[in-house]
């Protein structure tokens, strides 16, 4: 079997971070069987185990559903903190984690509150508080 | 399925090591062996955890430690699982022996991260997480362990208190341990005072970034005529697996694979955590110590943060957690620490632990996860 000929995703790491750095959109997955939906690269559901997952188009805003400040990061983050690091539940289904500059502070940011996905001047999944942003689409 | 025994046990102490790992490793494991009453020639396969060697320039470092100990044609297998990494050495060498296809076998884990400074460690350990998922999205160990705090807060009534009573009682332990990185006391005051790493994580709520290196021989019963010490009957070990990434994880409020590999070691040795006497569990952080508690099922889930401050889990508590000080104080050289876990019950088992006995030393457990949870090794060892 060639490696033409192994088995595939609908997209790759790669492209997915590509999308990420192009502002969008963000890329997942969704499984045909149970309906899982992960920004995760995998070739079968980690829920069900059902091999071979649909592309699906992951919204861009959420609710923050924990989050910590960081004070101390790693070296591609040195001239960042403090920043928080967020797990975001997505409007129509998935999750996915990212950073927020904008927080500097732990009163910054509470749990529940609405967030939205924003290119960023450098590699990985920025939010902003959806409040900070004028897009006509966010909701409550 | 032979009977098969931990009968050789040594460490070296914790902190900061002027010899490479490779050097530590081979020493521990002389020091293992001697104690074991057994030879070098008897060993028959050596299981060596050393994850972030390239630190060090150094890949293979297997043969190099058999090299070291006069046993170059003994086949060597480095195992990498993150901080659970030897205890999952630990693992495949109670395979190799109770399934006899050797007659004994050594588990070292070796680290030497001193040499970096905090930005380098920190980005190290980093990638034992999901690179493209989390890692690039800003996650460092502090932050994943404080997001799962996060998700604890908001679930369960918990003050601060509750976490810092975890790092006092695991710095007393310390305090009191030859082998720990950490051997002074602290109080809650300095735990309250100390900064913020990442919320809602204080200083004190994080292990520290440790060099070390601890050994252990594993023998069939039948093979060790006349233990020269009391061995550690293994009537578990089992391991298990789970999502490593944090988003696409069902709940935050433990950890599945420890959940697993406690259910499957309780039912290999027909026991359940009520017959448990003391246990080492994995507190790279104070709410790991909280979460272990509960998924292990020695307490009720939003019981584990408060059960150090209660004194349930103290050296005379009714169920001793850390004696060695755990990773919090006793220090997390990551390769070593699923081994040096399995030395604390040793050397309490044979009344080595002087100054920090526990009071009941029938049946212990060890647990040992990988990064936050992708993999997770839990061991349970009992007297002849």
């Amino acid at each position: 079997m060639s490696a033409d000929e192994l088995p595939a995703a609908t997209h790759t790491v790669a492209e997915w971070v590509a999308s990420v750095e192009a502002g969008g959109p963000l890329r997942g997955f969704r499984c045909p069987q149970c309906g899982f939906t992960t920004a995760t690269w995998n070739l079968a559901c980690l829920r069900c185990g059902r091999v071979g997952l649909l592309e699906h188009a992951l919204g861009s805003a959420g609710r923050v559903v924990a989050f910590t400040l960081l004070t101390v990061p790693g070296d591609e983050f040195l001239n960042d903190a403090p920043y928080a690091y967020i797990v975001v539940e997505l409007d129509g289904g998935g999750r996915i984690t990212g950073w927020m500059p904008s927080v500097r502070t732990v009163d910054g940011l509470r749990i529940g509150e609405r967030v939205r996905f924003m290119a960023s001047y450098k590699p990985g999944v920025q939010f902003v508080r959806e409040s900070d942003t004028n897009d006509p689409r966010k909701g409550g | 399925m032979r009977e098969t025994w931990v009968v050789g046990a040594a460490s070296n102490r914790f902190g900061k090591m002027k010899e490479t790992g490779r050097e530590a490793a081979t020493r521990v494991s002389l020091a293992a062996i001697e104690a074991s009453g057994l030879a070098p020639k008897d060993i028959g396969y050596t299981f060596v955890s050393n994850c972030f060697g390239i630190a060090e320039h150094q890949a293979h470092v297997g043969p190099l430690i058999n090299g070291g100990l006069g046993i170059p044609e003994v086949p060597s297998c480095t195992i990498e699982s993150a901080c659970s990494s030897s205890s999952a050495g630990l693992h495949e060498a109670f395979v190799q022996v109770a399934g006899g296809f050797v007659d004994a076998a050594l588990v070292v884990g070796s680290e030497k991260l001193s040499h970096l400074d905090t930005l380098a460690a920190t980005s190290y350990f980093a990638i034992a997480a999901d690179y493209p998922f989390e890692t690039k999205n800003g996650a460092t160990f502090p932050g994943l362990y404080a997001t799962l705090a996060s998700a604890y807060l908001g679930a369960y009534r918990t003050t601060p208190e509750m976490f810092g009573a975890i790092a006092v009682k695991n710095h007393a332990n310390a305090a009191r341990n030859p082998h720990a990185h950490f051997q002074k006391e602290i109080s809650m005051e300095t735990y309250l005072h100390s900064p913020i790493i990442a919320s809602p994580l204080r200083l004190y709520d994080c292990c520290p970034f440790s060099d070390g290196a601890a050994a252990l021989v594993v023998a069939a019963k039948e093979f060790v005529k006349s233990p020269q010490s009391e061995p550690l009957v293994i009537r578990a070990s089992a391991r298990a697996g789970a999502i490593t990434e944090m988003q696409d994880r069902p709940d935050l409020l433990g950890l599945p694979s420890t959940r697993t590999a406690g259910a499957k070691a309780f039912r290999q040795a027909h026991l359940e955590p009520r017959d448990i006497d003391f246990a080492e569990v994995h507190d790279c952080f104070t709410i790991a110590e909280a979460l272990a508690l509960e998924d292990l099922g020695f307490f009720p889930r939003g019981g584990g943060a408060r059960a150090a401050l209660d004194g349930l889990t103290t050296r005379d508590g009714k169920l001793p957690i850390n004696s060695s000080g755990g990773l919090k104080a006793k220090g997390h050289p990551v390769s070593a620490t699923g081994v040096s876990q399995v030395v604390e019950v040793y050397e309490q088992f044979n009344g080595l632990a002087k100054g920090r006995e526990v009071p009941r030393t029938q049946t212990a457990l060890t647990h040992n996860v990988g990064a936050t949870g992708g993999s997770c090794s839990v061991h349970i060892f009992s007297r002849r």
